[in-house]
């Protein structure tokens, strides 16, 4: 972990320098300079990709730090494993799109919007690259900024008050999950007589000296702010309002990065922090979850506002997202972090699309709207495409995790390995091992694979099939740049490379299924381990991850 | 256990097993169908080429397959394409494990009997399609093609797939092809509802199905056919030795499960009220797609993992009970209906219960055989029906057309639905369709007796539902009237025009005692303005083919080791071979033949109801069934030749519609569907819409509402601490400074403590 090449940081601050750029350069040159800088970006994700060794997806690579405040033990530490890195790709791969997509739907204040823009993806991938608490969390509260500033000022109607609730909730959520990491930052500095922020120390101290019931309140605590963020039911109802109102391009972040930052939260510091409240707590987060698959479902199917649909689609599906984290096993914890990736592709491009058509007709309202594939051919396509992967439909990427949570689930029963379901007494061979969940959980939930056919297909039932309906007062005016009916070459271009993805992750997931491998089984085994359900033979952690007084201090807290 | 280790051995080594290499080319040439078909609508060809190219494509998949078929015979084989959702983990031994769901292929000759006709029809009905779509030639020409050939490639991985895993990816592939289909005419909203509606009712049996596998994956650890078999087989052994007991509980939900999807796809009770209205699609599809081989998936799934489905002693009873009482209910609706292509979907309901009910009393052999006529028959009575509503301009209602064997121009069309109804009605010793229905007729009255009778009621309702169509639509005096596509007939299906013909038939439901009430309707157009279309060369030609084909698949039907050569592709599938000697009912299949394993009387493990072996009225049911059920199709037919052709002098009444009143209130029951759909409607569908609407206003008031609540409070004051300040983003980023700050003093107490 030789720390001086930078990628990493090159990737961070590209951005940033391309956003001083913007606000330097005259305004109609600020669309083609953000694109270059966000284009800039995913090259040097592309070239980083190939550098990246997947195989030992567990590593810390691409490293980089810098001391910063060396009295508190921060620095401005970055680095990467499989899992931070296939979702700082995902946000590099949207990152284009998303300036690309506003080109004619900003017109205005264009300086500001792509400025705004490009700081907003330095500080997300700043959020998966930060090994240092203090980064993470400044990243972490900067995303919020821009967004807000992208929906306040470029949203539609209601867009004042949707981006203070964002703002509020989501500000709220998070100085709760702050209290939760100083209280172990405080923890560790108490007892080591140092301050660091550095999140391996931090991990392993947490897991080494918190109590049982320390642990549930820090869980607590850092549940409830990335809860916020997910969004997990009950504290949902900012998204969909957000996401009404916001940008498309808003819309997309969110739907496709933002909402990831609480998941991948939960997973880098609830999971390793807490390893025993998390299986006291899985049932009922897992219930929560389900709720929120239901809930969330039956509420899009009555909705009349297309992005709203899509937008309440988004608490159903990462319902699914955190259901399969808590399964607590490989296919679950895999297909989750899948389902982050999968979700942002799919999801982004419907925003996109319900984007495209917004430009065209200036509506989202489903009474107003209808039959467009008669009008819009190509943009049809599009739209069933991108439902079926939303649907789950196999061959395309949607399937691939939201089967393997609902795998990871159904495994997930303390019964198949006890042996009480075989007539020998041994586990059954697709047990695995510590699970708290089990069939009636996944059973359950699978009932949302019928619920996301009924309104996703109700969606294109209205939208592109039927006879067709425009609304009234549409007619090609003068204020907005005048588009073709059918999408432009423009438009294609954007979703193309989320098509591919969708397919490429869907027909042959293997690559990414293999390069989750290790990081996964590396916070199974620190779960497990701690819980004294780890079986026997498995290969201890290595030394890297190991917790650093060696096992009696561990023992000592359980 | 040499045989498990070196089929363990061959799936981990991948690669292509000789001899079935050529298997592959069907999911490569229909892909490429599918892309070229995609290419012609981004070009705009406005020609017959994507109809052509697809013809190719799928023809020398059916040419590969035959050739896989000469090569292999009976013998099973392995072909691996590409990994597909392979991922390893740590076991709970600490052992790595595997689940592997590759793209590959596991052919045997349960596979290839499938795909067989699958590439076989899917061939003949794009050439017919080729002509029937003409009307749509340019951007809806290329989107029927491609989702036509998608749907074959999904179905190949359906039955080809050496995992279940991979059929789930052909089982909704199939599905998403149904549903682009049936909502071909997507300007039509009855038929967007319909394709809907399909999909999601199959996404319910999916749901059972995809559970099953998690299932199968858990307790067998392995989704791969070869090796879920070999690790039933312990089962299956203290089955043989009659040891029930050492099955665990778990393993026989298995089969339970798999079963909620097979009534999915395969339309059963209760999940089969999407199929009727799926006749919204162009005919062609529902010839293909509904009729002849997706909705069969369910009997395939059944077929393939029969060792499991005997893990369980209630799965094939209820399996049993399920498909003959969806064929009665169907039979019974199909008798009150009037539009001719729904009777034809109904009665594909009915002999799917009977594929249902033949797996369960004997073994796959019975449902295969029946799958495999019924696929012939059933295309050519839909592509017959196609004609028909194509040459008069969407008219599909049996009182109001008559005699057309005797228009020039449609002796081919006659002759070939006259051989499709005589198969359907089981008209005895010349039609592939007697024996396959006899087969499942022997062994039910053998071993669920009850199933037999009703199984034996239903065929004679489906003789003479059958030839009600035919004696009133092809026979008797030459009338007809022009359906409301008339204004350019040849652009049938376009527009509203189809839905006004259903639009008819509900206003006629009201009043509904019998058909004379749309006679006064008389059509303006009819005699003079509208000519029939008369089918042309590609029509007549694949109903010709189709015609001589039932026929020639009677001698297979009789030759082979026992129940001919389709039951034979099945015995010697893994199907019926890791099962031989389980249960009294393959014994008796077996009884004569080399797979005799020896008598098992011992046990008798699943569905016996208390009869070993059951009669018929006392006689052996193997030799009396012959007579038993030619007789009774032909009491059907006599029936249908009194009520409906005897004396009959006009198009719209006949004799049958006498006895309407007599039947009291069950006529109108079983022509309003016995209001299934409705009681769906308020019993599932409504309650669950205002569900839906409650949880949307608890949303807004009360999760949403506790949340403003909550924030009101800093606000209010906020407003009282500062109230002339200007500009809310300030005080946002103020208050991310101050938690910033926050932070900062904590860490400094701390520091300085």
């Amino acid at each position: 972990m030789e720390g001086s090449f930078g990628i990493l940081s090159a990737m961070i601050f590209t951005p940033l320098v391309f956003a001083g750029l913007v606000a330097l350069r005259p305004t109609r040159e600020a669309k083609y300079v953000a694109l270059a800088g966000t284009l800039l970006a995913a090259a040097l994700g592309l070239v980083a990709a190939t550098q990246f060794n997947w195989t030992n997806g567990d590593t810390h690579q691409l490293a980089s730090s810098a001391p910063w405040i060396p009295a508190l033990g921060v620095s401005l530490s970055f680095a990467a494993d499989s899992v931070s890195f296939s979702l700082i790709l995902l946000t590099l791969l949207l990152g284009p799109i998303c300036v690309a997509c506003s080109f004619t739907a900003i017109s205005g204040r264009e300086r500001t919007y792509y400025a705004w823009l490009l700081v907003l993806q330095a500080a997300m991938t700043g959020v998966f690259a930060a090994r240092d608490l203090v980064v993470f969390y400044i990243c972490f509260e900067f995303t919020l900024i821009p967004m807000f500033i992208l929906i306040s000022l470029y949203g539609s109607t209601n867009r004042k008050k949707a981006a203070i609730k964002f703002f509020l909730y989501t500000f709220t959520g998070s100085i709760i999950a702050l209290a939760g990491l100083v209280y172990v930052a405080w923890t560790h500095a108490s007892a080591s007589g140092a301050w660091t922020f550095d999140v391996d120390t931090l991990e392993r101290a947490a897991r080494a000296t918190l109590s049982r019931s320390e642990q549930a309140w820090v869980l607590l605590a850092l549940m409830l702010g990335f809860a916020v963020k997910v969004p997990l039911f009950p504290f949902h109802t900012w998204l969909p309002l957000a996401h009404t109102e916001a940008p498309t391009a808003g819309s997309v972040v969110l739907a496709g990065v933002l909402l990831k930052l609480g998941t991948y939260g939960i997973y880098r510091f609830v999971l390793p922090m807490c390893p025993l409240a998390v299986v006291d707590y899985a049932p009922l987060i897992a219930t929560v979850s389900i709720i929120g698959i239901l809930y969330g479902g039956l509420i899009c199917w009555v909705q009349r506002d297309v992005k709203k649909l899509v937008a309440y689609s988004s608490v159903a599906h990462l319902g699914f997202c955190i259901l399969g984290m808590f399964a607590l096993n490989s296919a679950g914890l895999r297909g989750s972090i899948l389902y982050m990736i999968n979700h942002g592709l799919s999801t982004g491009a419907l925003f996109l699309l319900i984007g495209m058509m917004y430009e065209r007709y200036h509506t989202r309202d489903m009474r107003e709207l209808g039959g467009l594939a008669a009008k819009m051919p190509v943009w049809a396509t599009f739209m069933v495409f991108f439902t079926m992967a939303s649907v789950g439909l196999p061959g395309l990427n949607g399937f691939v995790s939201e089967f393997m949570c609902l795998m990871g689930v159904f495994q997930a029963s303390p019964n198949w390995a006890s042996g009480a379901c075989t007539i020998t007494g041994d586990a059954t061979p697709g047990a695995t091992f510590g699970g708290v969940l089990g069939p009636i959980y996944a059973a359950v939930a699978g009932v949302g694979m019928i619920v996301a056919a009924m309104y996703l297909l109700y969606m294109v039932g209205r939208v592109v099939w039927g006879p067709l309906v425009e609304p009234h007062h549409h007619h090609h005016d003068a204020d907005t740049p005048s588009l073709p009916p059918d999408l432009t070459p423009r438009e294609i271009a954007i979703l193309i490379p989320l098509a591919a993805s969708c397919l490429w992750l869907g027909v042959y997931p293997k690559p990414a299924l293999d390069a989750l491998r290790a990081p996964v089984e590396q916070t199974l085994r620190i779960i497990h381990k701690a819980n004294g359900t780890l079986p026997a033979p498995v290969l201890d952690v290595p030394a890297e991850f190991r917790d650093a007084p060696p096992a009696g201090r561990e023992e000592g807290t359980r | 256990m040499t045989t498990t280790t070196d089929i363990l051995t061959l799936a981990a080594a991948g690669g292509i097993e000789p001899g079935a290499g050529l298997t592959m080319l069907v999911p490569v040439l229909t892909l490429l169908g599918t892309l070229l078909c995609g290419l012609c609508a981004a070009f705009k060809v406005k020609s017959k080429l994507p109809a052509w190219l697809s013809v190719a494509c799928l023809a020398g998949s059916f040419v590969a397959i035959a050739a896989t078929y000469a090569d292999l015979g009976h013998q099973q084989r392995l072909a691996h394409g590409f990994e597909w959702i392979n991922f390893s983990y740590t076991g709970t031994d600490g052992q790595p494990v595997t689940f592997k769901a590759n793209f590959a292929f596991y052919i045997d000759s349960l596979t290839l009997l499938w795909m067989l006709f699958v590439t076989g029809l899917a061939t003949l009905i794009a050439l017919y399609a080729s002509e029937y779509m003409s009307h749509d030639q340019g951007t809806g020409y290329c989107r029927f093609f491609a989702a036509f050939n998608l749907f074959v490639f999904s179905m190949a991985c359906l039955v080809m797939g050496d995992n279940l895993l991979l059929l789930y990816l052909g089982w909704e592939g199939v599905g998403l092809c149904s549903y682009l289909l049936i909502g071909y005419f997507y300007t039509r909203p009855s038929a967007v509802a319909a394709a809907k509606k399909a999909f999601i009712m199959n996404r319910i049996g999916d749901l059972g199905l995809a559970l099953g596998i998690m299932l199968t994956f858990v307790h067998f650890g392995s989704v791969e056919y070869a090796v879920i078999f070999e690790k039933a087989r312990p089962y299956i052994d203290a089955l043989k030795a009659g040891h029930l007991d050492e099955i665990p509980l778990v393993a026989s939900f298995i089969p339970i499960l798999l079963m909620i999807g097979a009534f999915g796809k395969s339309a059963q009770l209760p999940l089969y009220v999407w199929l009727p209205d799926a006749m919204e699609g162009p005919t062609p599809v529902s010839a293909l797609i509904h009729a002849a081989t997706m909705v069969t998936a369910g009997v395939y799934l059944i077929a393939r993992t029969y060792p499991l489905f005997l893990l369980s002693d209630v799965a094939l009873p209820i399996v049993g009970w399920v498909g003959a009482s969806t064929a009665l209910l169907a039979a019974t609706i199909g008798m009150a209906q009037f539009d001719i292509k729904r009777i034809m979907a109904y009665s594909t309901v009915s002999q799917l219960g009977y594929m249902f009910a033949g797996l369960a009393v004997l073994s796959p052999v019975g449902g295969a055989s029946h799958v495999f006529t019924h696929a012939f028959f059933k295309a050519m009575l839909f592509l017959s029906c196609g004609a028909v509503m194509h040459g008069f301009a969407g008219q599909l209602d049996l009182r109001k057309l008559s005699g057309l064997f005797r228009m020039p121009g449609w002796k081919v069309v006659s002759v070939a639905m006259l051989v499709g109804c005589l198969n359907l009605a089981g008209f005895p010793l010349i039609t592939a369709g007697y024996w396959s229905k006899d087969i499942i007729l022997a062994e039910a009255f053998v071993n669920m007796p009850g199933v037999g009778w009703v199984l034996l009621i239903t065929a004679g309702l489906t003789a003479y539902y059958t030839f009600r169509v035919f004696f009133r639509v092809f026979m008797g005096p030459t009338h007809y009237e022009p359906g409301d596509e008339v204004h350019g007939h040849d652009a049938h299906g376009h527009g509203d025009a189809h839905g006004h013909d259903h639009g008819h038939a509900h206003h006629d439901d009201p009043h509904g005692h019998g058909p004379a009430v749309t006679a006064t309707a008389h059509d303006p157009h009819a005699g003079h303005d509208f000519h029939p279309h008369a089918p042309g060369w590609a029509i007549n030609t694949v109903l010709a083919v189709l015609a001589l084909a039932s026929f020639a698949i009677v001698p297979l039907m009789l030759t082979g080791e026992h129940h001919g050569w389709a039951g034979g592709m099945v015995e010697h599938s893994s199907a019926a071979y890791h099962t031989v000697g389980t249960s009294g009912y393959l014994e008796a299949a077996h009884g004569h033949g080399p797979h005799d394993h020896g008598h098992t009387h011992g046990h008798d493990h699943d569905h016996d109801h208390g009869q070993a072996h059951g009669t018929f009225l006392g006689m052996d049911p193997h030799k009396v069934m012959y007579y038993v059920s030619g007789v009774v199709g032909l009491l059907g037919i006599a029936a249908a030749f009194w009520l409906h052709l005897a004396g009959r002098t006009s198009a719209a009444s006949s004799r049958a519609d006498a006895l309407v009143p007599a039947m009291g209130p069950l006529a109108g029951w079983a022509r309003g569907k016995w209001f299934v759909d409705e009681f769906y409607d308020a019993l599932i569908v409504k309650p669950l819409w205002v569900i839906s609407h409650i949880f949307h206003v608890i949303d807004t008031l009360i999760v949403d509402g506790l949340v403003n609540l909550v924030g009101w409070v800093p606000r209010a004051l906020g407003g009282v601490l500062r109230p002339s300040q200007s500009g809310q983003l300030h005080g946002y980023a103020a208050g991310m400074a101050g938690g910033l700050a926050l932070l900062l003093i904590i860490v400094l107490w701390v520091t300085l403590r």
